[in-house]
């Protein structure tokens, strides 16, 4: 990230409560993820330690220090969804997407297919247990997914059936 | 939970005597006193892990658990946070406190296997097998001792201000590490951390010119030689800043020097002063 966008960002907040998350949260959605450079820089203009910033980043699952695909499908694994045959859907997607996810050293999962086009995070709960199994694609939620369903659903997104 | 009143409240503890009661009997005590310290003070024994005198109490490792008494009710709170006052009862072993503090130790002996702290403290209190799943990992740096209470990562941050480690990651996968771990650059090398540890899981070591934190990604840091004796006596940028807040005649006399030699060279002067000798070259 250029340092002139960066310090955009950080004029945004002015207020000190929520300015670290906000600022971290503008970083992830302007590049996808959050660059190591961009958040040493970060750490030296509003002078906050970079092991306090690192350990914010590698709490939040919406956070991710890798560069992630273009679109991102997050898959909720929280409990109603879980019940409700969540582990099916991911099932389903990884044979889909020809990917294969295990769960990194930090505790976060995140694939990416070999053409780049999707990244698969997991998260828990997006409070939207009403429709579980929910799953998100850049920022759309959907309710209900089911193996039979995802076809149609990754096909707006330019996927097409090997 | 109910947790006690916070440090704002407590900023100058008045030093009031009063009387609390543990298990039965009267004790004096400071009003605003820390429980924990009262205790202590007269060898009640209440196991903890996260409290250290040079920080303000903050109740993480819920070890310090006792019953307090209050119309009639007891109800649970951590004896590090728990201020004293006129009349607080508290009970330190009731059946409650007893199962809490079972299940506690079963959930350390699992969270940090290795740790020969936990285990002594563990068996002291009758409890040497746990139900919970062991976290096993062979390349963890703190050797699988750390009980995440935070005291290192605290006196890191707020009282040497090097801002060094963090906790990484959360839940099951939670450690304490520098960013990204790898060798950090904010680190002094004070080795603040290894001694408030409650459990000795930091591990650092001083080798030849050099201080090796071996917990913290393997975190190098330069040592300062003693210009009189040449051993190597404490980290280069911790010397530094020391000094720096020593005023310069005194400073220019103890620059580069261990503290034995420090030691030696303020006597030497002191007697050549007294007996009117020449300071010279001490
Ligand atoms: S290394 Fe020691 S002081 Fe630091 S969190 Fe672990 S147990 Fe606590
Ligand atoms: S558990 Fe999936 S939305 Fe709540
Ligand atoms: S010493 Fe009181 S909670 Fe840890």
């Amino acid at each position: 990230m250029e340092e002139k966008t960066l310090e955009e960002i950080i004029a945004r907040y002015d207020s000190p409560t929520g300015k670290v998350l906000g600022i971290l949260g503008d970083i992830q959605r302007s590049e996808g993820y959050i660059p190591r450079e961009t958040l040493e820089m970060l750490s030296v203009k509003i002078d906050v330690r970079i092991s306090q910033l690192y350990s914010i980043v590698t709490f939040y699952s919406f956070f991710s220090l890798k560069p992630v695909g273009e679109h991102v499908i997050t898959i909720c694994m929280g409990t109603a969804c879980h019940v409700r045959g969540a582990v099916g859907v991911l099932d389903a997607l990884e044979s889909l997407l020809d990917i294969h996810g295990d769960t990194t050293e930090d505790g976060k999962f995140s694939v990416t297919t070999k053409d780049n086009k999707f990244t698969v995070e997991i998260a828990r709960c997006f409070g939207a247990c009403s429709m579980a199994p929910v799953l998100q694609i850049d920022g759309t939620l959907y309710g209900y997914a089911n193996p039979d369903t995802l076809p149609a659903i990754l096909e707006q997104y330019g996927w097409r059936a090997a | 939970m109910t947790q006690g009143k916070t440090g704002t409240e407590l900023a100058e503890p008045p030093k009031k005597p009063v009387t609390v009661s543990i298990n039965g009997n009267a004790y004096r005590a400071d009003e605003g006193e820390c429980l924990l310290t009262v205790a202590e003070r007269v060898k009640i024994p209440i196991p903890h892990f996260c409290f250290e005198q040079s920080l303000e109490p903050y109740g993480a490792c819920r070890l310090c658990m006792v019953g307090v008494v209050h119309h009639g009710k007891t109800v649970m709170e951590t004896a590090c946070t728990l201020r004293a006052k006129e009349g607080l009862t508290v009970l330190t072993d009731t059946p409650d406190i007893v199962k809490y503090r079972t299940i506690l130790f079963e959930l350390y002996l699992a969270e940090a296997p290795k740790s020969a702290v936990v285990k002594e403290m563990a068996a002291r209190y009758g409890v040497t097998k746990t139900r919970f799943l062991r976290r096993v990992d062979t390349g963890d740096p703190l050797g699988g001792a750390c009980i995440l209470c935070g005291l290192c990562v605290r006196v890191c941050n707020e009282i040497m201000g090097a801002g060094a480690i963090n906790f990484i990651n959360r839940g099951p996968y939670t450690v304490v590490n520098t960013p990204f771990t790898e060798p950090s650059r904010d680190c002094y090398g004070c080795g603040a951390c290894a001694a408030v540890c409650p459990t000795h899981a930091v591990s650092l070591e001083d080798r030849g010119g050099e201080r090796i934190l071996h917990s913290w990604s393997e975190t190098k840091v330069p040592l300062s030689q003693c210009v009189s004796c040449g051993k190597y006596f404490a980290p280069a940028a911790l010397e530094k800043s020391v000094l720096s807040r020593i005023e310069p005649p005194l400073r220019d006399d103890l620059e580069g020097l261990c503290p034995a030699c420090r030691a030696k060279k303020l006597a030497k002067k002191e007697i050549l002063a007294a007996t009117g000798g020449d300071p010279g070259d001490a």
